[in-house]
């Protein structure tokens, strides 16, 4: 009897489920676009969306990651309370924008994660672990810059290809550009200094002659008010470039970008 | 706010624009805090793996504020994800089965804030930023907050999928819903968890969601702000 009554039951479903995908075209409409035949009605349901492909991250660990100070803090030789403080940092930057860092490397040490992140104090170049709960959220970015002193160029490379090219005027005999791995700190615009022309970026290199200059010698990137001398070896340290490309790099390069200097 | 500058946040903080706010407060009836009470059975989240099908969904998501509102509220889970599983992927510290899961569930994720934006438009909130507290940074971290967004992304589409007023969304809600639950099958497994634990899931109505989430502290107020107007003080 038990299996008289499963089987009626099976049937009824069975019939029930033919009977729906046999119904009116009318009544179908929700579920199944004309034309088109399914074995699940439910997926042919006209949806808001078209399917795309997922597409996977370019080059995924080849970015560079920055992160805003949140409180002051000591940077350290190494990735310990008890390492000897390399420098303090703020949460701002002394043009009022906010304090950020690069970092390259990771250590756990007693229970705290650190990061090691470049430093914008003398000499240039200097690294230091701070804790990982100093800092905000990561920020990525797939831009690098590269500052050729010797062909007086600036590159632009986005995921390994070159997305622009300027001439610059480097740095003088006596006020040289210094070279090595940097990053481009802040974004400053809309001040009434042609000396910078219409936009400067400010950067974690420091001029390793005007040491006595406001904020350390911080080497910028930035226009000019003349622009005759591009490409030359001109500047107190900055790198400058004629307005337009200056403007045309500000397009493209966003704050946190490396920046090598050859 | 709260500790070290960490601000734990609400709906106002993932809603910049107010869009969720207003699409709420225009539902006839209810309250805001009815509205959201009542999502546990009421509104719809949406997409995922889609781009937008010109002339209905956009139509759609500008004649329903409820639809909008609740997409919008979708919209904020899928940035929490994608951006934590981009982030993941980042800082290259996941080998194996576990980078893998990331890479795929991260590209269905970004997949994902790409169909919502496109089809609210100008009425999708926009990015918050997140600090993940270097949990993206240790496998082990990661894949005990991995199951947790999952699960909790599972049982929030669920909660608003009955009330979805859009039969357009409804399908779309479905299609992304299932995947959510694919995803979370597929971290529990690399996590030793039953990747099905019970015959039936409960759904998780939108003050829970953000109870859960706010939680976590991944959310942040704003991007740091890296420009300002002052004259550069540069050696020139």
């Amino acid at each position: 009897m038990l299996w008289v009554v499963a089987g009626v039951i099976i049937s009824a479903a069975v019939a029930a489920l033919l009977s729906f995908r046999g119904l009116p075209s009318s009544t179908k409409e929700r579920g199944r676009p004309s034309g088109s035949e399914s074995a699940y009605t439910l997926t042919a349901l006209p949806s808001a969306f078209t399917a795309q492909r997922p597409l996977p991250l370019i080059d995924a660990t080849g970015a560079t990651r920055w992160a805003p100070v949140l409180h002051a803090a000591a940077a350290r030789r190494a990735p310990s309370f008890q390492s000897a403080v390399v420098a303090r940092l703020a949460n701002h930057t002394g043009d009022g924008t906010a304090n950020i860092l690069v970092a390259d490397a990771e250590a756990e040490h007693q229970g705290v994660l650190w990061e090691r992140v470049r430093l914008a104090v003398l000499p240039n170049g200097t690294q230091g672990w701070v804790p990982r709960s100093s800092l905000g959220g990561w920020t990525f970015v797939d831009t690098r810059l590269v500052i050729d002193r010797a062909r007086l160029t600036a590159t632009l490379l986005r995921a390994g290809r070159v997305v622009f090219r300027a001439p610059v005027a480097v740095g003088a005999p006596g006020t040289p550009t210094p070279s090595g791995q940097f990053y481009v700190r802040d974004r400053l615009s809309g001040f009434s200094n042609p000396m910078y022309g219409p936009l400067a970026f400010g950067t974690n290199a420091r001029s390793p002659t005007l040491t006595d200059w406001p904020q350390g010698g911080v080497v910028g990137i930035h226009g000019t008010d003349r622009p005759s001398l591009i490409p030359g070896r001109v500047s107190h340290g900055c790198i400058r470039l004629k307005n337009a490309a200056i403007v045309r790099l500000g397009r493209l390069m966003p704050v946190g970008t490396p920046v090598t200097i050859t | 706010m709260s500790r070290d500058g960490i601000r734990s946040f609400s709906l106002s903080d993932f809603d910049v624009d107010g869009a969720v706010r207003e699409s709420l407060s225009r539902l006839p009836g209810h309250t805001r805090a009815g509205f959201l009470r009542r999502a546990a059975g009421a509104g719809a989240a949406v997409a995922g793996g889609f781009a937008l099908r010109p002339g209905t969904a956009g139509a759609r998501a500008g004649g329903s504020s409820g639809d909008i509102g609740i997409l919008n509220y979708a919209l904020s889970l899928e940035y929490l994800q994608a951006s934590f599983y981009t982030e993941a992927e980042r800082m290259g510290a996941l080998q194996g089965a576990l980078a893998h899961q990331a890479q795929v569930v991260g590209a269905h994720e970004r997949d994902h804030v790409k169909a919502f934006k496109a089809v609210l438009g100008s009425a999708a909130i926009k990015q918050p930023s997140f600090d993940f507290h270097g949990v993206t940074a240790n496998p082990d971290a990661f894949r005990s907050t991995a199951v947790a967004f999952e699960d909790l992304a599972t049982a929030a589409y669920k909660g608003q999928a009955p009330n979805i007023q859009s039969a357009t969304y409804l399908a779309a809600a479905l299609a992304v819903h299932s995947v959510e639950a694919r995803h979370a099958a597929w971290i529990r497994r690399l996590a030793g968890f039953l990747p099905a634990a019970q015959a039936f899931d409960d759904p998780l109505d939108a003050p829970r969601v953000i109870d859960i989430v706010n939680s976590t502290h991944f959310v942040t107020l704003q991007a740091p702000d890296t420009s300002a107007g002052t004259s550069p003080g540069f050696t020139g």
